[in-house]
Formats: structure tokens, sequence, C-alpha cells
């Protein structure tokens, strides 16, 4: 119970933080509730039981000597073990209140010895509780406690017959007086220790009272079993400040709640408790229960008949003989003290637990494992086998840091179920001594015949008895089961609300300090406030008398002042009078300068006048004298020079006059002479510049002649390429003719007759050449000089270079005789140019008619425009040229229209044009004759 | 003086929206309106400007000498330059070089040898390089001038002008070709050399053809309006702005025949901005553009 409480909250609550809060419910759910439970209301049946309990243990509060020691602990029922504690610690106090009869207490004893369980001590599983409800609780690690506290609740009563209250109240002793001392500083743990000092204070005293040097093996060995989860506890309760905090808040809250349930209830818990049956027989059952266990323990056996006849006689038996045999050993049972001595029942139930544990202990001693050990692997759930592992560890852990701390943490389970065997056996075995007792006198046995019915029937009773005590103990269990869950639920629920109080003193606290500060501050505020304002009017006064004085000056100042403007006024008309008078004194003075200086000048200018006067009067005086000496000579010579001078005077006027009249003349003269000029420099100038406008005009019409020239200069050239061209392709012509001659030989005459006229066509067309181009010697000299090459180039027949041979002798007598007449050529040329149509007519093309025309009417004008360019050269030479130009306009005029015919003229001039002698004779004989001669050679 | 102002406050007005050739028709109208045609201030304006296409015709002919500079002798001149043509045009066909199916170019060819005395024996003989130079420029005008005769003899004075008067510049233009290149982007001129192309690239298409051939005749004409006018140098700035223009497709090229292959054959899209560019640098390059001759 002590160790699982704080388990559930502490340790828990670091879980539970962890936790969300359905989680947290379902996890109290696990631990509070079970089917049984949940049909129950608070206040029911169970409550009695728990009001019942705690009237006790405030009795027992204000009776034990300890009350100061608990009250200076404060809160030493208000933590949450604390409850639990006193629950567990009351009953084993409960000896020294001596409150409680001691027939109640036997016979609660017994069945409460007989729940006892190794549970309890190493923490781990709950006993059999009951055989119909509580199974299904059993494996759940939180279910021992329950079981463990219904163990526990019962046992209450006597503190002597419960052996795990005293061991435990032995192990707090140690424990807590060990950690007092060495963690007496830190105040949270303090607060824990606190928490568990109630019973650590009273622990102490009541194995004194109870004689607790007498078993002090018993108590160190049950404290050992009990240490770890206790220290466990205590370990993880130090945990942290706040886990302490919310516990003491939960605690307290659970203390009001208990106490308020408990106060009002105490007359009916009262009644219903098993332990005050006496006072009150509410309960039938257990009054039943007492009624049958006083009649047990009184030994009576006749009421106990009757209830022996409806039960079977062995069944019980069998059932409970582990649990029921809490008889033997009454005189070893250490918590026997004042209660053993009054009745017997204490004395049977009473030793068996506190018989085993010197025991076991030596057992432990040893460190034999247990042989069932590997039982409670399957048996418990793995987390409570963690749980139990880490309480030993961490109680390994505390028995190491506490010096004073000797016992070895080495209690199993296995041990404590040993050492409840052993119990067991023990109970048993006195249980049978007891019975022996009365039939003891009989002795049957000893006779050996059957023992007598009556002794059977009472040993059935008894059993019976025994049995009924059982099954009412453990009903009660049951009960205390469910309130303790209750109790549980409520605790945690308290536990929460106190956190939140404690949270919420806390803020209060927090919230106190702020308002103390800002007490403070605002005092402090305040008093600076005050200083300030006293300040504040000691500076106003001073300011004020200050103003006063000032003011007083200001107005002592303003009537000087006034003062002073008055006298600065009269200063000021003073000065303005004063003004005035300057003004008009200087305007005096103005005026009088003025006047003065008038005077003077009127006095220079008397001045001058007199000195003028004076030199006048002295002229007058010279003039006078000078008069009277031309009026002497005058009067001496007036009468000789009039006549004279009057006739110079008329001979000089006439001169005058003429000469004027002269001048006159003369300058008519010059201005019309000069107009003259003027206009012959006019004419001059526009001469000149007529002149020079003949001259660009003329220039003009040079450079446009000049380019009408080039024009026809080109057009002469490619007219003479042309011939060219027309020379070449006739000498290929005949060339290829003279190669048809040599092929055909039979025609001598006629080849002969084609050179004939081969000849004079090239005659003809030097001649032609240069009668164009008589004139221009350059021409004529290209011409000869290009002509030779090509014939002489081409070299192909002889008949060419004939022909070109003609051509140059030709050329040479023509240039001889320029002047020959152009008619006579033209005659010729025309009838050269006849022959040659006739000798070749086929041969020719047609249009070549048209050449010597055009050819001739180029040279005329070339020859035109030679006289433009220089009519006194050509002076001589327009007869033959208009005549030339007349025929060569007839020639033109017929050309073109009648090729083949001869032009009647030419006729006329030449009779018979293709008689080759004639021509031959007339001109180019002696060509003829070179040709012959060429051809011969 | 007021009106001046004006004309360069529209001028600016005009290019901005565009419109290059408005004020500079209308100048160059003024310029041709005077009797005696000022041939060097011709020279210096369709140096300036591009030459509208309605006077770009007679602006060649007067600059090419193929018409005087009286507006008189105008008709008399072309009437002979006209007989000059049909005569030379007769006597080729008298003496069969040239027949009805013979191509125009090559009648041009055929006349202007016949007028230079080269005239070959016979029209099958192979063409010399300078009649491929001829022909390809004739081709470019055939497409820029209508008349065949105003064809003729602005091909034959233009070739006769390059011949003559260029003679002597016209060789060392790819060295001034490689100067301004090396000016505007050494790294392409170092690509080149390296890739050994300089020297082989189509000099003779640029310079002896005057890109003829080589761009459309609408872009080519403004580049010939220079070279008429009497600066050859264009011809060296239209080569290095189609360098430039064509400069990442150039450095792809690795071997120098690909490049020359390439050139030789560029796009025709962008050559009218080449020849703006290239004008435009040669502006920059060369100054106010001042008659030469």
């Amino acid at each position: 119970m002590d160790s699982n409480l704080p388990f559930l909250i502490i340790v828990a609550s670091s879980r539970w933080k962890r936790l969300e809060t359905h989680d947290v419910v379902i996890e109290c759910a696990k631990i509070s509730l079970d089917p049984a439970e949940a049909s129950y209301e608070d206040g029911d049946s169970v409550s009695p039981q728990v009001s019942a309990r705690f009237p006790h243990r405030v009795a027992d509060v204000a009776a034990s000597p300890y009350v100061d020691t608990q009250n200076s602990c404060g809160s030493a029922t208000s933590t949450p073990y604390s409850s639990s504690w006193l629950m567990l610690l009351n009953m084993p106090g409960q000896p020294p209140q001596t409150l409680s009869p001691p027939s109640t207490r036997l016979l609660t004893e017994p069945p409460q010895a007989t729940l006892w369980s190794p549970s309890m001590v190493c923490g781990m599983t709950t006993p059999p509780t009951s055989p119909g409800n509580v199974p299904p609780d059993l494996s759940h690690p939180y279910s021992k406690v329950f079981g463990t506290t219904g163990g526990k609740g019962t046992p209450l009563g006597t503190p002597a017959t419960s052996p795990p209250p005293a061991p435990l109240c032995h192990s707090d002793d140690y424990v807590h007086i060990a950690l007092r001392q060495a963690t007496a500083t830190p105040p949270k743990k303090e607060e824990k220790t606190d928490s568990a000092k109630p019973c650590l204070h009273r622990q102490p005293h009541l194995p004194n009272d109870r004689g607790l040097e007498e078993l002090p093996g018993s108590k160190g060995s049950v404290t050992l079993s009990d240490l770890p989860g206790f220290l466990g506890d205590l370990a993880s309760e130090e945990d942290s400040v706040e886990k302490a905090k919310e516990e003491a808040a939960i605690s307290k809250e659970l203390s009001e709640i208990t106490t308020a349930d408990t106060e009002p209830l105490v007359p009916r818990g009262g009644f219903d408790s098993p332990f005050y049956r006496d006072s009150l027989p509410g309960c039938p059952r257990k009054n039943h229960a007492a009624t049958s266990g006083a009649q047990g323990a009184s030994v009576n056996p006749e009421p106990l008949n009757s209830s022996l006849d409806k039960l079977g006689p062995d069944t019980p038996k069998q059932a409970f003989t582990p649990i029921d045999p809490p008889c033997g050993g009454a005189d070893e049972s250490p918590a026997g003290n004042r209660e053993r001595q009054t009745s017997l029942e204490t004395n049977i139930l009473t030793p068996s637990p506190c018989k085993i544990p010197p025991q076991r202990g030596v057992g432990y001693g040893s460190g034999q494992p247990p042989p069932y050990d590997h039982l409670f692997e399957v048996a418990l759930p793995k987390t409570a086998h963690h749980f139990v592992s880490k309480k030993t560890k961490e109680l390994l852990k505390k028995a190491k840091g506490n010096a004073e701390e000797d016992y070895p943490p080495s209690t199993s389970p296995a041990e404590v179920l040993d050492r409840l065997i052993q119990q067991g056996a023990d109970a048993h075995s006195k249980e049978l001594n007891k019975l022996s007792l009365p039939s003891k006198s009989v002795d049957w046995t000893h006779f050996g015949g059957s023992p007598p019915s009556d002794e059977i029937r009472t040993l059935r009773n008894q059993l019976l008895l025994l049995h009924n005590q059982l099954l009412y103990e453990r009903f009660k269990r049951q009960q205390h089961a469910l309130r303790n869950r209750r109790l549980l639920r409520k605790v945690i629920r308290a536990a929460a609300l106190e956190e939140h109080n404690a949270a919420m003193k806390d803020q209060l606290k927090l919230q106190e300090k702020d308002i103390q500060i800002w007490k403070v501050s605002v005092q402090k505020e305040q008093a600076r406030c005050s200083q300030l304002q006293e300040q504040r009017d000691t500076m106003v006064t001073q300011l004020h008398s200050q103003i006063r004085q000032l003011q007083h000056d200001r107005e002592e100042f303003y009537n000087q002042s006034q003062e002073l403007q008055t006298k600065l006024e009269d200063c000021r008309n003073m000065i303005a009078e004063l003004r005035l008078e300057l003004k008009k004194a200087n305007s005096k003075v103005c005026h009088t300068e003025l006047l003065l200086s008038q005077v003077s000048q009127k006095l220079s200018n008397s001045e001058s006048v007199q000195q003028q006067m004076e030199f006048l009067n002295r002229q007058l005086l010279v003039l006078g004298e000078v008069n009277e000496l031309y009026l002497e000579q005058l009067q001496s010579k007036h009468s000789d020079t009039t006549k004279e001078v009057e006739m110079m005077k008329a001979a000089c006027r006439k001169e005058l006059e003429k000469n004027r009249s002269h001048v006159l003349q003369q300058n008519q003269r010059l201005d019309t002479s000069q107009k003259r000029i003027l206009e012959l420099e006019s004419h001059l100038a526009k001469k000149d510049h007529l002149l020079l406008e003949q001259k660009k005009y003329l220039e003009d019409v040079k450079v446009q002649a000049r380019g009408q020239l080039q024009a026809a200069e080109s057009r002469y050239e490619a007219q003479k390429r042309i011939t060219q061209v027309f020379e070449l392709e006739i000498l290929d012509l005949y060339g290829r003719l003279e190669k048809d001659g040599l092929l055909k030989k039979l025609e001598e005459e006629k080849a002969e007759a084609a050179e004939a006229a081969e000849e004079r066509l090239a005659c003809c067309k030097d001649g032609c050449s240069d009668s164009v181009t008589g004139h221009s010697e350059e021409a004529s000299g290209h011409n000869g000089d290009t002509k030779p090459p090509r014939p002489g180039g081409s070299a192909r027949a002889s008949g060419t270079s004939r022909g070109g041979g003609g051509g140059r002798g030709g050329s040479s007598s023509e240039l001889s005789t320029p002047e020959k007449p152009p008619i006579q050529r033209a005659g010729l040329f025309s009838s050269r140019w006849e022959t040659t149509v006739g000798e070749s007519a086929t041969s020719i093309p047609t249009t070549v008619g048209s050449l010597p025309s055009s050819k001739s009417f180029l040279g005329m004008k070339a020859r035109e425009l030679f006289r433009n360019k220089s009519e006194s050269q050509c002076d001589e030479d327009s007869v033959t040229i208009s005549s030339l130009s007349e025929t060569l306009k007839t020639e033109l005029g017929k050309d073109p229209g009648v090729e083949a015919k001869t032009p009647p003229n030419l006729d006329g001039l030449h009779p018979s044009p293709p008689n080759l002698d004639s021509v031959g004779q007339l001109h180019i004989m002696d060509y003829n004759e070179t040709h012959h001669e060429h051809s011969e050679g | 003086m007021t009106e001046d102002s004006q004309r360069n406050f529209r001028s600016v007005y005009y290019e901005k929206v565009g419109f290059r050739g408005v004020e500079e028709k209308r100048s160059l109208e003024i310029l041709l309106k005077d009797d005696r045609l000022d041939i060097e201030k011709l020279c210096t304006f369709s140096q300036r400007f591009p030459l509208p296409s309605m006077y770009r015709a007679l602006v060649w002919k007067v600059l090419l000498g193929i018409l005087p500079p009286h507006h008189e002798s105008h008709a008399q001149v072309m009437m002979y330059r006209k007989e000059q043509y049909c005569d030379v045009l007769h006597a080729l066909e008298v003496v069969r070089f040239v027949s009805d199916a013979t191509p125009q170019v090559e009648i041009y060819l055929r006349m202007y040898q016949l007028e230079s005395g080269k005239l070959p024996r016979s029209p099958s003989f192979p063409l010399e390089p300078e009649d491929e130079v001829f022909l390809a420029i004739a081709k470019a005008v055939e497409e820029m001038v209508e008349d065949s005769v105003d064809c003729y003899w602005i091909i034959r004075c233009f070739v006769n002008q390059l011949n003559n008067k260029y003679r002597e510049f016209l060789p060392q233009l790819p060295k001034a070709f490689e100067q301004y290149l090396n000016l505007e982007d050494s790294r392409l001129l170092s690509h080149l050399k390296t890739r050994s192309a300089l020297s082989r690239l189509p000099y003779d298409l640029w310079f002896k053809r005057c890109f003829a051939g080589c761009l459309p005749e609408s872009s080519l004409q403004r580049v010939w309006d220079k070279v008429v006018s009497g600066s050859c140098k264009i011809l060296v700035f239209v080569a290095v702005e189609i360098l430039l223009t064509f400069k990442i497709k150039v450095m792809a090229l690795n071997s120098a025949e690909k490049i020359t292959k390439f050139l030789e054959n560029i796009p025709r899209d962008s050559s009218d901005a080449i020849v703006s560019k290239a004008i435009d640098l040669w502006h920059k390059h060369c100054g106010t553009p001042v008659h030469s001759a």
C-alpha cells in the first residue's frame, strides 16, 4: 500500500505528463475500476468501514504521545502517502490506544493473519482475495496494492498479529531516520520525509510498546522485504519538487475530503465496522461472524454445531487449511503485549507471522535462490517484473548510499512465499495442538478406539467456525479493496485538485509578491512625488518672491522710462525748434551769398566797362589823330589819281569779264570732254565685256565644235576601222578567190582579170581614203602605217601582197598630187567601182555600193569642218570642194537607189568602164607594171 | 541663301524619312539646266550623291564624253554616234561577224573590237580575257540602259576609261584593299592571310570588271556612278564591305578555294546594303568626295 499509492500518483504522474488526458483516465480506470466496484456508490457499505477506521486514528492521534511530533511535522496527514500510511500505521498504532475491545481484535485478527501474502511484502502479486470476484485483478500490477491494502486493512485492529505493518514500521524507522540525517538540508526531501514522518515517529514507539526488543530479527526481515517498495517510492518522489507539491496538494485535498466524509459517518461506521461489533451489532453477517468467532474463541461448541451441520465436514478443511491456521505460537507474537495477556485468541492468532520471519531471515541470509523463481516469470506480467527489478536496483543503490542500511535487500517473492507456506504449516500445527487440548482429558487415542462423536462434532464445529470466519474475513477484505479503490480514485482527484490549488496558490503568491513590489514602488514614487512637490513649492515661492521683486523693479523702471520719455519729448521739441531756426538761418545765409555774388558780378562788370571805356577813349584819341593825318593827306593828293584809277578799273573789269567767259567756256568744254571720256570708257567696258563674251562664246563654240568634231572624228575612226575590216574581208575573199583560181588554172585570163580588178579596187580604195584624208597628214600617215602590217601580217596570198604594194604606191602618188580634180577622181573611182562590180558581180555584196559614197560624204564633211575651222586655208579649195560636194550629192542620191547601174555622167566621162586596158592606161599603168613585176617576181 | 538653307533643312528631313534623292534630283536638274554643262560639278555631284535613275544615262554620257557639254550639239553628236553605231554594226553584218542571232552583248564586243582594231579574223576565235571583261560590263550596262546606241557607247567609253584613265590605278587596288581591310577588320585579314586566300580573292571580278556580274545591276549602277565620275577607289570599299558583310561566312570557310568561290557568288539580296555601307565607308576614309580629275 505504502509503495503503491505514491507510485500511482508520483511515478505515474511523470508518466501522465507524457500521456494525453484520455490516456490518463484510462490508466486510472485500469487501476481503480473493477466490475464489482463499479456498482457501488460512495457512502455505501464500504464507507462505514472507512469511517470506523478514522475515529480510531483520530483518537489514536489524540491519545498518543507523538501527537506533538505529528503536528510539528504539519503536513504529515496531508501527504498522499500519509493518508495511506495513516491507514496502515494507525493499525499498528492501535494497540497502545487500547480503545478497540480486545475481543473484536481477537475475532478479526486471525483471518487477517491468514490473508497476509508475500505479494504485499515484495510488491508483486496480490493474494487470492476472493474466489469469485477478485481473481482477474490479481494479474494486474496494481491490483496487488488493493489486495494488500485489503489484507492490511483488516489487521489494523491488531498490530501485533499483522506482520507487514510491524516490519514496515521498522523499515520506515530505520530508513527515515537515516534519510533525515542524510538529507536534512533539501526542503523538498524534508517534505517527503515529513510525509513519511507520522509513521516513522509513531512506529518507533509502537514496537517499544509491544516490546520491540524481543523480536528484532523478525522486524529486520520484514523491513527488508518491504524496503524496495518504500525506497523506490522515496526515490521517485525525490525526482522533482513539483511532484511533491502536487502530492502535498492532493493529500491535503484528500485529508479534507476524508475528514469531511468520516466525521459525520463516525457513528455509522462505528456501528458497521467489525471492530465495534460489540457496541453496535448492525451487520448481521458480521455479528454472526463475530459471535461465531467469539464462540470459537471462547470454545463454545454448542452454537457451532448447528452451523457445522449445514456445511460439509471435509470441504472447509481442504479449502482453507493453508490460510486457517493462525493458532500456534501465540506466546511468540511480538505484538501481543497487553492484549495477548488478556485474551487467548490473540495469542493463538498473532504468533504465526512473527514466528516465521526469523526463520526466513536466516534463509535469506544464506542467499540461496528459491527453487520456484522461474514461476514468477510466467505468473507475473513483464511490467511487474520490470518494476520489481527496478525497485530492487533502486533499493540497492539506496542501501549502498546509506551507511546505516545494513540489511541486505535480497528479499524475493519466493522467499516470502516460503514464509507463507511455513506460516500456514505452523498455524495448522497450532490448531491441531489447540484441538487436541480438550480431548486430552479424554485421551481416546490412548484407548485405541474411535474418538468420541462429540469430539468429532466439536472439531467439525470448530472447523465450520473457522471457515465462516475465513469467509467473513474474505468478504471484509473485498469490501476493503473496493473502498480502497474508491478512496484511491478520490485521492487521485484530490491530488489533481491539490495540484491545481498549489498552482493557484503559487500564482497568488507571485501576484502578492508583485503587489508588494508595486506597493513598495508606489510608496517610493509617492515619497519622491512629495519631495518633488516640496521642491516645487519652494521653487514656486522663490519664484513668486522674485516675480514680485521684478515687478517692483519693472514699475520703477517704467516710471523712470516715462519720465525719460517726457524728457525725450521735450528734447525732441527743442530739437525741432532748433532745426527750424537752423533752416531759417541757412536760407538767410544762402540769400546773402546770392546777393554777394550778384554784387561782386556787378562790380566786375562795372570794372570791365570802365576798362573798355578807357581803351575806347584811347582809341578814339588815336583815330582822331590818324583821321587828322589822313585828312591832311587827302587834301593834298585828291586831284591827280582819280581818272587813272577809273580807267584802270574799267580795263580791269573788262578783262575780268573776258576771262570769266573764257573760263566758262573752258569749263563747258571740260565737262563735255569728261562726259565723252566717260562715254568712251563705258563703251570700252562694254566692248571689253562683249569681247569677253565673244571670247567665251567663241570658246564655247569651240568646245561645242570640238565635241562635235570629236564625235565626228570618232566616227571617222570607226569608219576607218570599218574600211579596214572591209579591206580585210575583201582581201580574204580575194584570197579565197585566188585559191579557187589556182584550182582552176584553166581560166587564167579570167584570173588575171580578177587580179587586175583586185588591184584596181585596192588602188581605188587607197585613192579614196587619200582624197578624204588628204588634208590631215596624220591620218594618211597613219593609214600608211597601219595598212602594211595587216596585209603583210596576213601574208596569205601573193595577190594581197600585191594589193598592199599597190596601195602604198597609190598613196604615195596621190600624196604627190593632192590637188587633183576630185571629179576626175570620183569618176575614176566610180568607174573603178563599176569595173569591180562588173568584174566580181556576185562575189561582192550589194551593200558595198554605199560605201564609197558614204566615204566621200564623210570627206566632204571633214572638209566643211576644216573650212569652218580655218576658212582662210580652205579658200582655194572651196570651189573644188563645192563641186565635189555637188557631185557627191548627186552620187549619194543615186547610189542607194541604183547600185548596179553606173551613173550617167560617169558613163559620159568614161565610155568603156569594163575596159581594163584603158583604166590601166589612165592612171595605174605603173601600178600595173609594178604589179606585174611583183607578180612576175 | 534662304533657298539653300531651306533646301538643307528639307534634305535633312527627307533623309530622315528615307527619301534620299529628292533634293539631289532637284539640284541635279539645276546642274543639267546649264547650257554648258559643268562636268566637274557633275562629277562632284555624282560622287557625293546617288544619281537619279532618270538622269543617270544622260549624266554618264556627259561624264564619259559621249555627249559634249553643250546642249545644242547634243542632238547632232548623238546623231553622229548613232550613225557610227549603225555603220559599225552594218560593217559587222557585212563581214558576217554578227547576225540576227548574235547576242547583243557579243555585237557590242565585236563593234568595240572593230573600233579598236582588234577584231579577230574569225568570230570563232577564242575570246581574250579582256573580251570577257568587256562582255561582263556590257551585260551589266545592257541591263541598265535601254537604248542600244547609248548602251554601246556607254560600254565603249566605260571600258575605255578603265583601260586608259584607270590603267595605272587598277593594279594598285588590291594593295589598297588589303590596307583598308586591315583598318576595318584586321582579324578577317589575318584569317585570309592564314588561309592564303588574300592573293586568290576575285580581284579580276572586283576591280577589272568593276563587280559586273557580282552585284545586281540596281546596286551596281550606284557603284559605277562613282567609277564613271572618276573614282575607282570605291571598288576597294565595295570589296571590303563585301568581306565585312560576309565576315562570319568567310571566317567559317577554311580553304582559299572555298572563300574565292563564295566571294565570286555572293548572295544578291544584301547587295544594296553592301553598296550603301561601302559608299559610307568610302566617304569615311576618303573624306568629302572631290573631283579627282
